[in-house]
């Protein structure tokens, strides 16, 4: 999948930083788990159109994410943010 | 017919609502707010997933059967838990039925989340209430939603009320009035909620919050401020580390005045029975089987309410999450999810809790791993065995400072098992080859104050639960352990105590043969036996050993001089090393067999951790010897 050169995955936005969820796919290749990852992820609030913003990342390797989505805040491994694509500000 | 049974009657053909929501929304407590006692946990049939069903009487008198769902953020089922609400709901539950009210409970302050849930519930077409609870909070913090809007757009009556307060749940019971008669209704198939899709969905949540609510996005600050200091790179895991210590610390401290107070008491009825009762059987049974085996095993019970006393706490203001988040990392390392750490710290309270909780794992194998090393975290039921080898052997003094020697080695005991735990699970993983990635996902709730009355109906239950088993199991093996202990009866001209010539004797001394090697004596051996069956029954049959072999009067007395006597520190090193492994109790690796659906994973368990818990006991004894201990 191309990204347009804006666009960025959740998983490298800097802590502290916001940014508008544009679209969450399946990454490709590994079929059914990732798409069953993306329905959850677009459940807990994850879909395009919403504001995110990314609270705390974890030490070390700057994993787990502690994102900000709507009012409610989850903690997601860089694997499962990598799925959403945004728009950071 | 008496009144009770009248009321038995009314109430199982009683209306059930039945409460569902997302996580962290607040629907426990509100449970617990309208059921308040009388609430009855089981399981739901064929699965051990929790089914918590209450009853009530609404102000009109009316009664209703209350059902408190596992929380689901959406009816796409994801864990074992969602698929149970999800079922239970769409009727595909022969034994439950579909309930005749869905009561949808929201957090007031994350409608954009929580009312998702609530249309793709509408699409079922079952009589729906909404309760849009924690309304004092959203307004504390300037959200305004209008409840009248919000019910003409959802086409259902809304509610507010606060759980936590109390009163706050009138508003639902009146509004459950005003639905009386309740009309059983058929639930449309499953299907239909998948005929919009979750973006579509979505944007109707949008939709509706623009017209009925104001200010939505006022975010909790509050949290935000402390998550900046509680999952902070170095204050976070520091914080952790100090939090957990202190909780080990008061365990020891704290208890020490009730406990002296139990087994002051018990010591009591002892002296009293044996004073008014002529010697023989039934003056044994009661005083050195009954009420010393019982006895020794109840005076535990102060230690397992602090440390629950603490975990409800820290579960309830929301600080668990963060503290598997802080601990996600670690556990990836050995390959396991964050989500683990929480079956995995029910564990530290009994294991059986914990294997049950690791349902929440959607991964299969990350699931079993997860189920088979929570018995490696320490379970309360071992602290009565740490509790009394360390008093008997550890000296009672302060290290740097402020530190308790005992508290410190409990600690390090503590530690010993959670690092098996890492080892094993990175074994397994290891073995097990392929490297498959763990999903987290999970949501960090609001801090808030935690609740007086959650937390004391939460320690009811514990209390419960430890006295029913020292009431049933506990009471069962101290009595069939005094009569093994007791016969048959010593030969004329014996010279060593009765015990050493009854059937427990015999049996403990052939045992010896396989202990003999980490230093366990005969004595020892016989508490083992039982042991299997409830750990914490290793210490009451240490009682009855040692208080059948003490010759005299001084049954009564505390065993923790006799131990101090009687063992070598090696053994008592050994005994708490072996401990820490301890091969399992036989109710774990039940609902082991249970949860996973074979017979050989509790065999796997148990034979790995017998293995672990001997090696471990070996070398510990042999190096405490070597260094002359």
């Amino acid at each position: 999948m191309t990204l347009a050169p804006s666009l960025i995955n959740l998983d490298t936005l800097a802590a502290g930083k916001s940014g508008t969820v544009v679209h969450v796919a399946p990454t490709n290749g590994d079929g059914g788990e990732s798409a069953d990852l993306a329905r959850r992820l677009m459940e807990l609030g994850f879909v395009p159109g919403e504001k995110i913003r990314m609270l705390k990342r974890g030490m070390p390797g700057g994993e787990p994410l502690a994102i900000k989505v709507g009012n409610a805040t989850f903690a997601l491994r860089r694997y499962e943010a990598a799925l959403v694509a945004i728009q950071p500000e | 017919m008496g009144v009770t049974e009248k009321l038995a009657q009314a109430i199982s053909h009683a209306p059930m609502i039945a409460l569902l929501g997302n996580p962290n929304c607040g629907k426990t407590a509100l449970f617990n707010r309208l059921t308040g006692s009388r609430q009855k946990v089981a399981n739901y049939a064929g699965v051990t997933i929790e089914r918590k069903e209450g009853h009530c009487l609404s102000p009109a008198g009316h009664p209703y059967r209350v059902l408190d769902l596992p929380g689901a953020y959406s009816l796409t089922a994801h864990t074992p838990d969602e698929a149970i609400t999800r079922d239970v709901v769409g009727g595909l539950r022969a034994n439950d039925g579909s309930p005749d009210v869905v009561v949808c409970v929201v957090d007031a302050t994350n409608l954009r989340l929580n009312l998702r849930l609530v249309l793709e519930i509408q699409r079922l077409g079952l009589p729906m209430v909404l309760c849009l609870n924690m309304v004092d909070v959203a307004k504390k913090r300037g959200i305004e939603i209008d409840a009248d809007q919000l019910a003409r757009e959802l086409h259902m009556t809304v509610v507010e009320t606060v759980a936590v307060q109390s009163g706050g749940e009138k508003a639902l019971l009146r509004a459950l009035d005003d639905m009386w008669p309740v009309v059983p209704v058929k639930p449309r198939p499953l299907a239909a909620i998948d005929a919009v899709s979750v973006e579509d969905t979505q944007r109707e949540v949008r939709r509706i919050l623009s017209v009925v609510a104001k200010n939505v996005h006022k975010s909790d600050d509050r949290s935000e401020q402390i998550d900046n200091v509680v999952l902070h790179p170095v204050a976070g895991p520091v914080i952790l580390a100090v939090l957990m210590f202190l909780i080990f610390q008061a365990v020891f401290t704290w208890a020490a005045v009730p406990m002296e107070m139990i087994s002051g008491g018990v010591e009591q009825i002892g002296v009293l029975l044996s004073e008014h009762m002529a010697d023989g059987v039934l003056r044994s049974l009661l005083v050195e089987g009954i009420i010393g085996g019982v006895g020794s095993v109840l005076v535990f019970l102060p230690q397992i309410l602090i440390l629950f006393f603490f975990i409800l706490i820290l579960e309830d203001c929301g600080y668990l999450p963060r503290a598997a988040f802080l601990l996600d990392r670690l556990m990836g390392g050995v390959g396991l999810s964050g989500r683990a750490f929480i079956p995995l710290l029910s564990s530290f309270a009994c294991a059986i809790p914990g294997v049950m909780a690791a349902r929440t794992i959607q991964n299969p194998r990350d699931r079993l791993v997860t189920i088979m090393i929570a018995p490696l975290m320490t379970c309360s039921a071992r602290l009565p065995v740490y509790a009394l080898v360390i008093a008997a052997f550890i000296p009672e003094r302060e290290v740097w400072g402020a530190v308790s020697l005992q508290g410190l080695i409990l600690f390090c005991l503590y530690f010993a098992g959670i690092i098996s735990a890492m080892g094993v699970a990175w074994f397994m993983k290891r073995s097990a080859g392929a490297k498959a990635k763990q999903a987290l996902m999970m949501e960090l709730p609001s801090y808030h104050w935690p609740n007086l009355r959650n937390l004391v109906i939460g320690l009811w239950e514990r209390a419960k639960i430890f006295l029913m088993r020292v009431g049933t199991v506990i009471l069962t093996l101290m009595v069939l352990l005094w009569a093994l202990s007791s016969f048959p009866g010593a030969p004329a001209g014996a010279t060593h105590p009765p015990i050493y010539y009854s059937i427990a004797g015999m049996l403990g001394r052939a045992l010896e043969v396989i202990f003999a090697p980490i230093g366990f004596g005969w004595e020892i051996c016989i508490a083992l036996v039982p042991g299997m069956a409830a750990r914490e029954v290793a210490v009451g049959a240490l009682g009855t050993v040692y208080a059948l072999s003490q010759k005299g009067d001084d049954l009564a007395t505390s065993l923790t001089p006799v131990l101090a006597s009687s063992w070598s520190l090696a053994t008592a090193l050994s005994l708490l090393a072996w401990y820490v492994f301890a091969p399992q109790c036989l109710s774990t690796l039940s609902v082991v067999r249970r949860e996973t659906g074979h017979v050989r994973y509790a065999f796997y368990m148990a034979g790995y951790m017998f293995a672990l818990a001997y090696s471990a006991s070996f070398i510990t004894y042999h190096v405490a010897r070597a260094l002359g201990a």
